[in-house]
């Protein structure tokens, strides 16, 4: 009923339909989106407090859930995740010049006292912080057994305990008064175009993150294919979190294109094509980039997001009435 | 190479509009803005040459003057060059080039000896510790190298970015500098890196061996910057072709303006440089981090891109240029969006100038950086948060230019909204 209620207010009224635009890609997208990594979060960090073996079972499964759930919320790079530098805390990649082994074998061997205390620990540098750095001590052959048994403990509390509490704080602000100020600009936002434009840069830096990142970064060159670059590979997850993001970024794309269906329409079948091209990869961390073959696929799977990154500029930005802007990749 | 898919992509849309209204002041602008970026390139230049002549001195009777001279003559090149970056991200050209000059951060062990605390080859790059200073001979993607002779063309040509990798980097001023004062190993502590001018002397007084070759280097690298510089200097006179290009199309040569004013203060220097190397508390990452640099560094970004905006720039020797402005486009439109604008380049400047201060006057880049100092930490985000804010200003400024009657042509894709998925 909602959807038909919805489609009838686009095709009456312009105005509301904007405001609608935005009030329903809060609640139906990120609202939701924040709360779940808010409380998986907190799995994990509860998880780690009964078990910190790295062999649990629920500690893994609860690191996958809540990382998963920060894949889906990665593109969200304003306003919350910007406060206090949270998204670099929870997620520092990528880490070009391998700062996060050398800086916790570094913590390791030295059995840094930081992680005897919450507040301590979060002013450690965002290369022992986050997701990214978890996966090492979860999943890396030598870190993982690396240094005393019981410091190893420690540090994956104070990490995913960390992650809680910065999880957390992100969802409050979202809900005591960013939300609120995208529904009624006039701070930060100026007008409800500067929020659209907000929400439409966030579908490029998605889009962006993974074709030129996440797939780009692996692949390098075809004379020099980078397979150890891809993103989460010794827990497996580079695939993944490829499809995590196509997953998260289409209902985005498809509310933003909201009263022009063709448009959305196209957008959809874009988002189609490239989740039916992950579907038949068969290859999780991209080991293939340096097959020909195998790169081949990898790369058209790029060309697809490229592509859809071309329409949200061409079409979807115009049919919005918003500009491109500029974003935390810009620089070189 | 994003920079290179950026200043291909941002704003476009802007871009596909004319409009008569504006012409005349926008071509005003553009050529004022070439001007300047003539300037930039002119004053850097030159400061490179008196880097080249206290170089050649250095070589010729290496001491602790010479070298003192040196770093001096370094550290003064870096203030005109540091003002011109805003001319990346929207000029196809300086992105092109840019590389060559000023790439950063570099795998210093490619270039010279390094303390045992650098580590080996990585993940990233098998040629971190290659150490062409004391290798005449070596392979690189399984071709042989012959490096007896260290000159321009050798790093221009094989080791600059080789294998592809970025952190290679064998050319520009980083090179240079890093080959002037050495690895800084005071980690968050006060002090640069405290290279020895014996690294360059003659004979038993030599220290880390291979002298010559490290002055070779250091020469070749000195040179390939003048002659660099002076190819870009040419490109922004009248007939050059950053200026042709720039005015060939004035409304994607504003746009190109405004594209080099957001991207350097948003994702480069807010971010890249120097969000990370906060948050990593990590002194590696400053972006002059053997010379302890990196305060003036910033603090020129920002004016670079002030100088941009307001239309006027003070070169080396005190003259001052200026002329028609995107301040005085944008006034004409909206006078209050221009003085929000003014108004936060202003505080940004300011941000970054109490940073400079406070290193000149003894509290380092590095000292700031290290983890818990939160006066340092306050500093660094004043600077992070002007770029940052100012950033939101300039999209203010190109959608308010958009709207002053700058409308979208139609695209194939747009009259045909299946065409870019067949």
């Amino acid at each position: 009923m909602r959807s038909l209620t919805f489609a009838l207010t686009l095709a009456l009224s312009p105005l509301a339909a904007q405001a609608d635009m935005v009030d329903d890609i809060l609640d139906q997208q990120i609202l939701p989106a924040m709360t779940i990594l808010a409380s998986s979060s907190q799995t994990l960090s509860q998880a780690a407090a009964v078990d910190c073996q790295i062999t649990s079972p629920d500690l893994r499964q609860a690191y996958i859930q809540a990382f998963d759930a920060w894949v889906m919320v990665s593109h969200l790079r304003f306003g919350p995740t910007e406060t206090d530098n949270r998204a670099f805390a929870l997620a520092f990649w990528p880490d070009s010049r391998g700062k996060i082994p050398k800086t916790l074998v570094a913590m390791i061997k030295s059995e840094d006292s930081n992680v005897a205390n919450a507040v301590d620990f979060a002013t450690s540098s965002i290369a022992v912080r986050g997701f990214y750095a978890l996966e090492f001590l979860l999943y890396d052959a030598e870190l993982s057994h690396f240094g005393k048994p019981s410091y190893r403990c420690q540090l994956v509390r104070a990490m995913t305990k960390d992650i809680a509490t910065t999880a957390q704080d992100i969802l409050d602000e979202w809900q005591s008064s960013y939300a609120a100020q995208m529904r009624s600009p006039s701070g930060r936002y100026q007008t409800k175009d500067e929020v659209k434009q907000e929400l439409f840069k966030a579908l490029n830096t998605g889009l962006q993150i993974t074709a030129d990142m996440r797939l780009g970064r692996p692949l390098g060159s075809f004379d020099h294919p980078r397979p150890n670059r891809a993103e989460a590979r010794r827990s497996g997850r580079s695939l993944h979190h490829v499809e995590l993001s196509l997953r998260t970024l289409e209902p985005l794309a498809v509310a933003l294109a909201g009263d022009n269906p063709d448009l959305a329409e196209d957008l959809h079948n874009g988002f189609a094509k490239a989740l039916a091209s992950v579907a038949r990869l068969d290859d999780p961390v991209f080991a293939g980039v340096a097959a020909p073959r195998s790169r081949f696929r990898i790369e058209a799977l790029q060309q697809q997001i490229n592509d859809l990154r071309t329409r949200a500029e061409t079409d979807l930005g115009p049919a919005l009435g918003v500009e491109p802007g500029f974003n935390s990749l810009d620089g070189d | 190479m994003k920079t290179l898919i950026l200043a291909g992509t941002a704003l476009t849309a802007f871009a596909a509009g004319t409009t008569a209204v504006l012409a005349a002041d926008k071509a005003a602008v553009l050529t004022n803005y070439s001007n300047i970026a003539e300037a930039k390139y002119q004053d850097s230049l030159s400061t490179a040459q008196a880097l080249q002549t206290a170089v050649e001195a250095l070589l010729a009777a290496p001491s602790a003057d010479t070298l003192d001279a040196a770093r001096t003559a370094w550290l003064a090149s870096r203030v005109p060059y540091q003002q011109s970056e805003v001319f990346r991200f929207g000029n196809a050209i300086v992105d092109d080039w840019e590389g060559k000059v000023n790439a950063w951060p570099l795998d210093e062990g490619l270039i010279d000896y390094v303390d045992a605390s650098y580590g080996g080859p990585s993940d990233e790059n098998a040629l971190a510790v290659l150490n062409v200073v004391a290798n005449p001979a070596f392979e690189l993607s399984g071709k042989a190298i012959d490096a007896t002779e260290i000159t321009p063309e050798l790093l221009e040509g094989s080791l600059h970015e080789a294998e592809g990798i970025e952190s290679n980097v064998a050319t520009g001023y980083h090179a240079i500098e890093f080959l002037l004062w050495g690895q800084d190993l005071n980690g968050t502590n006060h002090g640069a890196g405290n290279r020895a001018w014996t690294d360059y002397a003659a004979g038993d007084a030599c220290t880390n061996d291979n002298c010559d070759r490290r002055g070779a280097y250091l020469k070749a690298a000195t040179d390939l910057l003048v002659s660099d510089l002076s190819w870009m200097a040419e490109q922004w006179g009248d007939a050059g072709e950053a200026r042709t290009t720039l005015l060939g199309d004035e409304s994607a040569g504003i746009v190109a303006m405004l594209t080099g004013m957001g991207s350097l203060s948003y994702g480069e220097v807010a971010g890249e440089r120097m969000r990370l190397g906060l948050m990593l508390n990590d002194p590696e990452e400053e972006h002059d981090c053997f010379s302890d640099n990196t305060h003036n560094s910033h603090y020129y970004d920002g004016k670079g891109v002030q100088n941009v905006y307001l239309g006027e720039y003070t070169r080396v020797n005190g003259d001052k240029i200026s002329g028609a402005s995107l301040s005085d486009m944008v006034a004409a439109i909206n006078p209050d969006l221009d003085a929000e604008m003014r108004g936060k380049l202003t505080a940004t400047v300011d941000a970054l100038g109490a940073l400079k201060a406070a290193a000149d006057n003894g509290f380092s880049y590095d000292q700031m950086l290290e983890q818990g100092n939160a006066e340092g930490e306050a500093l660094i985000m004043g600077g992070i948060n002007g770029f940052v804010d100012q950033t939101q200003s300039i999209e203010r400024v190109v959608t308010a230019l958009k709207l002053d009657g700058i409308e979208f042509e139609g695209s194939d894709s747009l009259d045909n909204p299946s065409a870019v998925f067949q």
